[in-house]
């Protein structure tokens, strides 16, 4: 059974948050000749974040929607900055799903990883920790660390073991989601001098009776936060990064990137910048609402023309999180229950078709359509793997993709139908995408002889594969045990909103 | 004629400054004895008298138990206060590191001659007499002793042209720099109805007067040279690329705090009238723009230090300011801290370009190339000084710029502070080129690197260390330098 944390009073978000780093120290020490060992202990480190937060989950009260697990140490007192965690129902699916992730990553990379494996792995664990940290951080400097803390290891992932043009993509990756988080840093230090207090709670506390915002102030502040999220959504017209780092990114890269990273920005929105600015958000609702939905048709129909397969699936992520962030804006609990569904969907189903994407590279060295075709009379088991992912992505009914999508376009219909119609366009043009992918992918004759040679799944990629699978039929047939875990926490926050 | 007597606390006052200098004429006078004239040897024993001794000035500091200020010693030139030790800490902990590199990096160029190490104790001595100093004539004293000494340092290699052209830019500069300081001290000193020292300044209400505002404003001239404030920067860069690389970190460490500390005990005394935020905001945000801006496309690593150093003294000039707009000196606790987690940033960038220079006697940002396959080491010292001057989370560096900026947006400089913003991710970019050459490139050439000497790993461990040690602990810091400010006024 799940031990009962309170009686033995354990930090669990901290063990889910530090172990990676940790995990990160040990490796340190190992010499970097012994891969196999390096493997071995981050994939073991891994699962013990993995286990943690299963058991953080095991101890979460599903009933309540308020922070739970809270724990709060005063960190540098002398700058008012303290070490607060907490998880409630925004946090708790993203946590688990980026401890999920985890150690299937490192499991993906045991090929295809081969030079200076240790510093890929440290890297790799530290930005565990830094997007686990941004998660659960309620202290605005603590998460503004935890979330620059993400960009240094993605930036030597990029840069290091990614593709031919990786230096570029690299760089334009940082500087992008340095300009937002920047004006973002200062906007939290001008409310630190307008309220006293870097801690969330209390700042929300505050900024409703003692010291509230006028208009101008609050238009700003959101603008600053909000810049800051969108771009690492990324929301159109600021997601131009997000394709050149797909492409460069090595597999694992991507999958965290698309799997997790890009979740932080429709979190930031959710966690911060829509409550503490609450009327400026409202106010610019419809601005948001707009770009969203262009986004979502703009993403659908740039993934329409790709020739390279992980281009395509970062446009198209473009247009998932599009609506996600549709999502976001509205005020009902349906929509934000399927915004965090679709957050985790996403995470899901676009992880796994980089991990497949990344294991034909493996033995083809390449991405482009036009090199394969008919792969699915060659490797079965591949391609019954690949449907599957591309389905969930698609929505089809039964996998999770689904319940996600129809929750949010229910709710985005009732605030306005024409934004519902425009979206609904996008379900449609995803289905168009992605199936003629997986048409000049996997079926027709096999054109080129060299992949007449291709292997199928090994033991170990069906292992990994698996988890993902399951997940997806479990979200898909089964919603509520994972809805149950947000729905009370959002309903406080739309009583908090509609106050 | 009086007998010479001296109180204990006046004893102590200038015991930090005393060891240094002592320690100076011993490394002098023990290279007199030895024979071997050979200056391709690392000459261990000058290091390990220069350890000692800056270890002995810096316990010294700890020797005055109390906190509070002693008020003025030596008739009015000096003082005693935390202010005055922090920003001696300061100095003899980096002549402490200069030290301990000097002999690997002077012997690989055949210069081991003990004048230099000499020359940075000396030097040292005099930093901390200046940030003691509590009187317009102490003041000027130290800093020509300690501009003497860097202007020997900075052309030490004498054989070679540009060090020479660059020793003698910084003289005739130097020189042209005291000046404008000591027609400003003339000018405050007439108009506060005589009076030398800081306080009788500050008692005189003389700053209203528009010709002492003019006096004030040459004063901070004169500093501005010193620490390489736009618009009189232009002898940093050529100045940086040609001296020894050790006098530059020398340089840009230690001369660049002890002017901060002294210049910021100077304003917060005399005050400057109306005009003077307005000259402050213009300098710091030029400043900010033009070192930032010229570092972008610098090919030299020692030329974008150059300019990131100018740059960073922009940023220091923020907390100056608003402490003098706000008549709220505590504040201004971000410019200690600031220093300190600079002093510590920069001596591991040094270290590392000390590393570079002994093997290759090349500063190119390509000359990195592939450092983290070959010297893994190195490589991550550099990046965490690089992050840290970048002001990216997790370091000192970060920590310095998040209590600047909102002290900054406290006092209602925001306009100041989007500035410094936008500058800062100006330096993110250029800050990456190293980092980028070292962990994503391979090697140009099959030159191995020889190892580095000791005491420059040791250094870049240590400092590398200190700067994330900061960046996670920095209450202890931020108190001290909080404390610290508030004793200036006594």
């Amino acid at each position: 059974m799940i031990p009962e944390l309170e009686s033995f009073n354990l930090p669990i978000l901290s063990l889910v948050t530090l172990t990676p780093a940790f995990g990160a120290l040990l490796l340190a020490l190992i010499d970097s000749n012994s891969k196999a060992l390096i493997r071995q202990v981050a994939l073991m480190v891994s699962f013990l974040g993995l286990l943690f937060s299963l058991i953080m989950v095991g101890n979460f009260d599903s009933s309540v929607g308020v922070m739970q697990l809270e724990e709060n140490h005063s960190w540098i007192e002398s700058l008012g900055i303290s070490y607060h965690l907490g998880v409630d129902g925004f946090s708790i699916l993203l946590i688990l799903l980026t401890s999920f992730t985890m150690p299937f990553v490192f499991m993906s990379t045991w090929k295809a990883v081969d030079h200076r494996v240790k510093e890929f792995h440290i890297a790799l664990l530290l930005l565990q920790t830094g997007m686990i940290g941004a998660f659960v951080a309620l202290d605005l400097v603590l998460f503004y660390l935890f979330y620059e803390a993400m960009l240094v290891p993605m930036y030597l992932i990029i840069g290091i073991w990614g593709g031919k043009d990786r230096v570029y993509a690299a760089l334009k990756f940082f500087i992008y989601t340095m300009v937002g988080s920047l004006f973002m840093f200062l906007a939290i230090l001008y409310l630190y001098n307008h309220a006293g207090t870097f801690d969330l709670p209390l700042l929300l506390e505050r900024l409703k009776t003692t010291h509230p915002l006028d208009g101008i102030q609050q238009f700003w502040l959101f603008l600053a936060f909000a810049l800051s999220f969108a771009i690492k959504v990324p929301l159109f017209p600021l997601h131009t990064w997000l394709p050149d780092a797909h492409v460069q990114a090595p597999t694992a890269g991507s999958v965290v990137l698309a799997g997790v990273l890009l979740k932080m920005g429709t979190y930031g929105l959710l966690r911060f910048a829509i409550p503490l600015f609450p009327d400026a958000a409202m106010d610019l609702r419809e601005e948001f609402c707009w770009l969203a939905v262009t986004g979502i048709i703009f993403g659908a129909c740039m993934a329409l023309v790709q020739t390279d397969i992980k281009k395509l699936i970062a446009y198209s992520s473009v247009s998932h999180l599009g609506f996600v962030v549709l999502a976001c804006f509205m005020t009902d609990v349906e929509s934000l229950t399927g915004a965090i569904l679709q957050m985790v969907n996403h995470g899901l189903s676009t992880g796994m078709l980089f991990l497949m994407i990344g294991i034909i590279y493996e033995r083809r060295h390449t991405r482009e359509l036009a090199d394969y075709g008919g792969l699915a009379s060659v490797v079965p088991v591949y391609s019954v793997f690949f449907i599957i992912a591309v389905l969930s992505s698609i929505g089809l009914p039964g996998l999770n993709g689904f319940v996600g999508e129809f929750l949010i376009l229910f709710g985005v219909f009732r605030a306005d139908p024409l934004w519902g119609m425009l979206a609904a366009t996008g379900v449609v043009l995803g289905a168009l995408y992605m199936l003629k992918m997986v048409k000049a992918f996997l079926f027709g004759p096999v054109v080129h002889e060299v992949n007449k040679e291709v292997k199928d799944l090994n033991m170990r990629e069906i292992i990994y594969l698996s988890p993902f699978v399951v997940l997806m039929v479990w979200l898909g047939l089964y919603p509520s045990s994972f809805t149950n875990l947000v729905e009370p926490t959002l309903s406080l926050y739309v009583q908090l909103l509609q106050n | 004629m009086e007998p010479l007597s001296l109180s204990r606390a006046e004893i102590l006052a200038v015991l930090p400054a005393g060891f240094l200098f002592i320690t100076g004429l011993i490394q002098l006078l023990s290279d007199l004895g030895d024979t071997s004239k050979n200056s391709r040897h690392e000459k261990t024993h000058l290091a390990m008298i220069g350890a000692t001794g800056a270890l002995v000035a810096f316990a010294s500091l700890f020797v005055q138990g109390t906190l509070a200020s002693t008020g003025e010693l030596y008739a009015g030139a000096m003082t005693d206060d935390l202010f005055g030790r922090l920003g001696a800490g300061v100095i003899i902990v980096t002549s402490l590191f200069v030290t301990l590199m000097s002999g690997g990096y002077l012997s690989s160029s055949g210069n081991n001659k003990a004048e230099f190490h000499s020359l940075i104790n000396f030097s040292a001595g005099a930093m901390v007499l200046l940030c003691q100093a509590t009187n317009l004539v102490s003041i000027f004293v130290a800093i020509e002793t300690l501009s003497l000494a860097v202007y020997v340092l900075a052309g030490f290699y004498k054989e070679n042209k540009s060090a020479s052209e660059g020793a003698f830019k910084y003289f005739i500069m130097g020189a042209f720099s005291s000046g404008f300081l000591l027609f400003g001290m003339a000018l405050v000193y007439g108009l506060s109805g005589g009076s030398l020292s800081l306080s009788g300044i500050a008692a005189s209400g003389a700053s209203s007067d528009a010709l002492f505002a003019v006096g004030v404003l040459l004063v901070l001239i004169g500093f501005a040279f010193k620490v390489g404030v736009v618009p009189f920067h232009s002898w940093v860069p050529d100045v940086y690329q040609g001296a020894p690389v050790l006098a530059v970190g020398w340089m840009a460490v230690a001369v660049k705090s002890a002017s901060f500390f002294a210049l910021c005990r100077f304003l917060y005394h005399s005050g400057g009238g109306a005009y003077l935020d307005q000259i402050l905001v213009a300098l710091s945000v030029v400043t900010m723009i033009l070192g930032n801006l010229a570092a972008l496309n610098q090919q030299s690593l020692k030329r974008m230090l150059a300019y990131s150093g100018i740059a960073h003294s922009g940023y220091l000039m923020i907390p100056v300011l608003v402490a003098l707009s706000g008549n709220d000196l505590s504040i201004g606790a971000s410019l200690p801290f600031y220093l300190c987690a600079y002093a510590a940033t920069t001596l591991a960038a040094f270290g590392v370009l000390t590393a570079l220079s002994v093997s290759t006697d090349r500063d190119n940002i390509g000359d990195l190339n592939g450092l983290a396959k070959s010297r893994p080491m190195l490589a991550l010292g550099f990046t965490i000084a690089l992050i840290s001057l970048a002001g990216i989370p997790l370091t000192a560096g970060f920590i310095g710029k998040l209590m600047i900026f909102s002290d900054a947006i406290g006092a209602g400089f925001i306009q100041i502070a989007i500035i410094g913003i936008l500058t800062s991710l100006v330096s993110v970019y250029y800050y990456l080129r190293p980092v980028v050459a070292m962990w994503f490139r391979d090697p140009r050439s099959s030159f191995d690197l020889i190892p580095a000497p000791w005491g420059v790993q040791f250094t870049v461990g240590v400092c590398g260390i200190a700067t994330i040690f900061v960046g996670l602990f920095p209450d202890w810091l931020v108190e001290l330098s909080r404390i610290s400010v508030e004793t200036i006024l006594g």
